[in-house]
């Protein structure tokens, strides 16, 4: 048995001393609850355990044996009193600890010793403290610590509080200890406090030192060495050139938001989270309004320049704020809602002055709805927000990611104050991310490759957006070296997504990348991967009401651009009826309309429009409506992307601005519904998910056709029949 | 006396200092060419250290260097590790 | 040489855990096994660092420190206190009786020597 056997034989033996000792003290307590030598001694065993437990990396006893001190602590606080209930439930931790320490020295586990203590530490809680502790406190965000980047230079100035000699701290320990942290390249020693010969305390330090040090480290990994003296020291680091522009380069592209000077520095990696506690204790002292800037500054924690970039970003911030009201978004969001409700209220009077023939009233109602219609507008437009926010966040991932992958990437914003709706913004922020870094992993080449291809060794990646009638376009541009049309092609035919030897234009082979099942089996790296297919970007962006596009040109580059409504909370709508209801199409998506040819046979599938194949879906057999079809039947011609399909409507009402309420949680997941709204006379209209019934018109026609049109499997169309009739009603 | 060496053995750090420093004083204030035998010191630490810088100080504002006879090994580990060699010790003194 | 650290836990697995890594890293070590037996070993023996726990039968880590810093040939060695997250009153009175130093419990022996070293190397 060697030396560290023999110490856990020790422990093993002790614990079931200290065992022992809890279920005595336990039995003492049950009679006098308020022995606090006993309820010490009583903590204290169970202390030992779990420290002792710690150091040798028993961790299923340690871990457990800490949710029982916790409660003994309280006990001996005084929080809580021992009753029958509490000593009964700590009898049998102490056997499950017992049981622990046998498992262990066998080196075993067993489950049901496991779910024992799960149980136990369960029923702890009723005498734990409130709301569960918080778990080992997470370090302060420091997030650009240790970075990829070689050694660094440091300067490093010290000096030592008098006291620490008699302390018994050695300020050489800490300079041999500063060494482990990077290479000491000169030390000066300073003596300059030193008294006069008579005066000289030997035993008081005096001692400062000088160290220029280079290392791989960050300022909070040296200021920690020092940890032991920090109340008695005066600690400067002052970052060599390097370090301080990568400070810089960090505040400068950093979201500011609201954030305070200090917090601002603290996350640059600037100044340590002690420093800034440190200084507001001096400003808190002092009772001046000295900004804390100032204070650090002061203090040495900070380069001047450095707190100068910081106040100007945060000015910067300030600037626009003064000039904007902070409103909480759900009273925005109320305040919307509340619109949408007066305009649909206004369009119901307008319905029913129009039935009186009452010029005044007319008029009257005419003026009112004009009124709201600007209200509503104007609401609107509060939700406006720049998207030169979610771009800039994009500065640091492109830079970070474009070192990773060696490759030199220029990030080009343009278009940055250009607006749209809040709840747009926040969703696009994920696709938008997604784009990036694709075009950065797989478009843009290496520099070597790029400089053999002629082209510049640094490349570009540009962020653009701008308003295009009623809808804003999000451009992604990157010079790399664009798709490979044939390789797409070739995948697509292999997938099965398009038949065999199909040819198509340049255009609709690149955005055969957006299809279900065509980035599924390619190798996905870390960057771009995280398992999501461009599928899954199309899908985002839909659900948005946009589209995605993509045009490509070999060897000079990609641009993928997004497509949005400005805002989520209306839409331009065609109505239509099927049977007794009314229903929305979204305008941007109708083509035409056209009547139904006569004679068009029931099971048909698909038209013959000027000579195109147009798949189509009869609404009346999707909604399952029972009543004889009217004489005329209309079909709206909808298209999505490159595809198209005919929807068979009774009537055809025109078009409808309305305003968008969102399905319930029971219909969300309906496919073919994308939400609801509310016509001027009450009643309710469901707005038709144009892409669902485009596919399932494909889907059909294929199936009738008995050809694969589209790989993909998916709902059938009678599968959503079934669900469709619950709410055609 | 003209010349002589003080010399200070075994530790050389905090615990001592309060009783050293008299006699490193007299040594720099009444000895024309001072000199310190430091070959058997065994442990040394800041206060060590700063005793030494005190005692250079004052040599130096009379004019005089403080000579290091000897160093330890150990003397010369505190004295590098403070920037300085046991020669250069004595040149800035100089 | 090599240098002295004493280990005061009223844990003997503890004590001897920490033995091994000091003695594995060149340190030279004395245990205590609480504030009075770990007072009976200071004898005049050069003690380079005191590694202390707080709560011990007998004597605690706070009247042990208060001894320490009163015995003249022991007041300026420095006292690492082994502490609890939790123990936030006692380590401020620790520090007050003279221990600059802590280590949080429970460590694992790479953290004890990590501190250790910034004291007293061995």
């Amino acid at each position: 048995m060697n030396e560290y056997e023999q110490a856990q034989q020790t422990f093993f033996e002790e614990s079931r001393d200290m065992l022992r000792q809890i279920e005595d003290a336990l039995l003492v307590l049950e009679s006098d609850p308020h022995d606090d030598e006993t309820l010490n001694a009583l903590f204290r065993a169970a202390h030992t355990i779990k420290g002792s437990a710690g150091l040798f990396g028993f961790d299923r006893i340690g871990g457990f044996t800490h949710e029982v001190e916790t409660v003994l602590d309280r006990l001996r606080a005084g929080a809580i009193t021992l009753n029958g209930d509490l000593a009964a439930v700590l009898l049998l931790c102490g056997d499950h600890i017992g049981q622990l320490l046998v498992e262990t020295a066998a080196a075993e586990e067993r489950a049901e010793t496991n779910a024992a203590g799960a149980d136990l530490v369960a029923r702890l809680q009723a005498w734990g403290p409130e709301g569960k502790p918080v778990a080992a406190a997470t370090k302060p965000d420091t997030a650009q610590a240790a970075e990829a980047g070689g050694a660094r230079p440091w300067h490093i100035s010290v000096d030592f509080g008098p006291s620490v000699f008699r302390d018994g701290m050695d300020p050489l320990s800490f300079l041999r200890y500063l060494g482990t942290k990077g290479d000491v390249i000169g030390v000066t020693t300073r003596i300059g406090t030193l008294p006069d010969a008579d005066q000289f305390d030997p035993e008081t330090c005096h001692l400062g030192f000088d160290i220029l040090l280079q290392g791989q480290c960050t300022k909070a990994d040296l200021t920690s060495v020092f940890d032991f003296v920090k109340d008695d020291c005066t600690l400067r680091i002052t970052p060599s050139d390097a370090e301080r522009s990568r400070w810089l380069e960090i505040l400068r592209t950093m979201p500011v938001q609201e954030r305070r000077i200090g917090e601002l520095l603290v996350s640059c990696g600037a100044i340590t989270p002690d420093e800034l506690v440190r200084a507001l204790a001096r400003q808190d002292r002092e009772g001046t309004s000295r900004p804390i800037g100032e204070v650090l500054v002061a203090q040495r924690a900070v380069p001047e320049e450095v707190l100068q970039v910081a106040v100007s970003r945060q000015k910067e911030q300030r600037g626009e704020e003064s000039r904007f009201i902070r409103v909480q978004a759900d009273k925005l969001d109320s305040l919307i809602t509340l619109v949408g409700e007066l305009v649909i209220a206004g369009a119901s009077a307008n319905l029913l002055a129009r039935q009186t023939t009452n010029a005044r009233l007319l008029e009257s109602t005419q003026v009112i709805t004009d009124l709201v219609e600007e209200i509503r507008n104007g609401a609107l437009q509060m939700r406006m927000v720049q998207i030169g926010e979610t771009f800039n966040r994009f500065r640091r991932v492109v830079r970070d990611v474009s070192r990773e992958l060696g490759k030199q990437i220029d990030l080009v914003i343009s278009g940055a104050d250009t607006e749209l709706d809040k709840s747009v913004v926040e969703k696009i922020a994920d696709p938008l991310m997604h784009l990036v870094r694709n075009a950065m992993d797989h478009g843009i080449e290496m520099p070597d490759v790029r400089e053999a291809a002629g082209k510049s060794r640094g490349s570009v990646l540009r962020l653009n957006a701008f308003h295009d009638s009623g809808s804003i376009v999000i451009e992604v541009i990157d010079d790399g070296k664009g798709l490979d049309r044939n390789r797409i092609l070739q995948k697509a035919w292999e997938r099965g997504l398009i038949p065999p030897n199909t040819e198509l234009p340049d255009e609709e082979v690149f955005n055969l990348i957006f299809m279900p099942g065509f980035s599924t089996a390619e190798k996905v790296t870390s960057l771009s991967g995280r398992g999501v297919g461009m599928d899954v970007v199309r899908r985002n962006i839909e659900a948005l009401r946009g589209n995605v596009r993509l045009s490509s040109r070999p060897g000079e580059g990609t641009t993928v651009s997004i497509r949005l409504p400005l805002t989520l909370a209306i839409i331009d709508g065609f109505l239509v009826t099927v049977g007794p209801a009314s229903y929305v199409v979204p305008l941007d998506m109708v083509v035409e309309c056209i009547e139904l040819p006569a004679g068009t046979p029931p099971g048909a599938s698909y038209l013959n429009l000027r000579g195109e194949v147009l798949p189509f879906l009869r609404m009346r057999e999707v909604f399952d409506v029972d009543a004889p079809p009217p004489a005329h039947e209309n079909v709206v011609v909808v298209r999505n992307g490159a595809m198209r399909a005919g929807l068979v409507v009774d009537r055809l009402l025109g078009e409808f601005q309305t305003v968008i309420k969102p399905l319930g949680k029971l219909f969300r997941n309906l496919q073919g519904i994308g939400g609801s709204t509310i016509l001027g006379t009450g009643e309710v209209a469901l707005i038709l998910d144009v892409q669902a019934l485009i596919d399932s018109a494909a889907r059909a026609a294929a199936r009738r056709d008995g050809q694969p049109f589209r790989a993909d499997p998916g709902e059938t169309v009678t599968s959503q029949r079934g669900e469709l009739i619950t709410l055609g009603e | 006396m003209t010349d002589a060496t003080s010399m200070i053995d075994g530790e050389f750090g905090i615990y001592r200092v309060a009783e050293l420093k008299p006699q490193i004083l007299a040594l720099v204030v009444d000895i024309d060419e001072p000199a310190l035998d430091l070959g058997n010191v065994t442990e040394m630490d800041a206060a060590g250290l700063q005793l030494l810088l005190f005692a250079r100080r004052e040599a130096r504002a009379r004019g005089k260097s403080l000579h290091l006879t000897r160093v330890s090994p150990i003397v010369q580990d505190v004295l590098q590790l403070a920037g300085m060699s046991a020669d250069a010790f004595e040149e800035a003194s100089a | 040489m090599a240098k002295t650290i004493m280990v005061v836990d009223d844990s003997a697995s503890l004590r001897q855990v920490v033995a091994i890594a000091l003695k594995g890293a060149g340190y030279d070590v004395v245990e205590g096994a609480d504030g009075k037996d770990a007072l009976t070993k200071l004898d005049g023996r050069k003690i380079h660092l005191i590694v202390s726990d707080v709560n011990m039968p007998n004597m605690d880590g706070i009247s042990f420190v208060k001894a320490v810093k009163a015995n003249p040939s022991y007041k300026f060695t420095p006292v690492v206190m082994l502490t609890t997250e939790n123990q936030e009153g006692k380590m401020m009175e620790g520090k007050a009786a003279g221990a600059k130093a802590w280590i949080v419990k429970p460590f694992k022996p790479p953290e004890l020597l990590d501190a250790v070293s910034r004291l007293v190397l061995p």
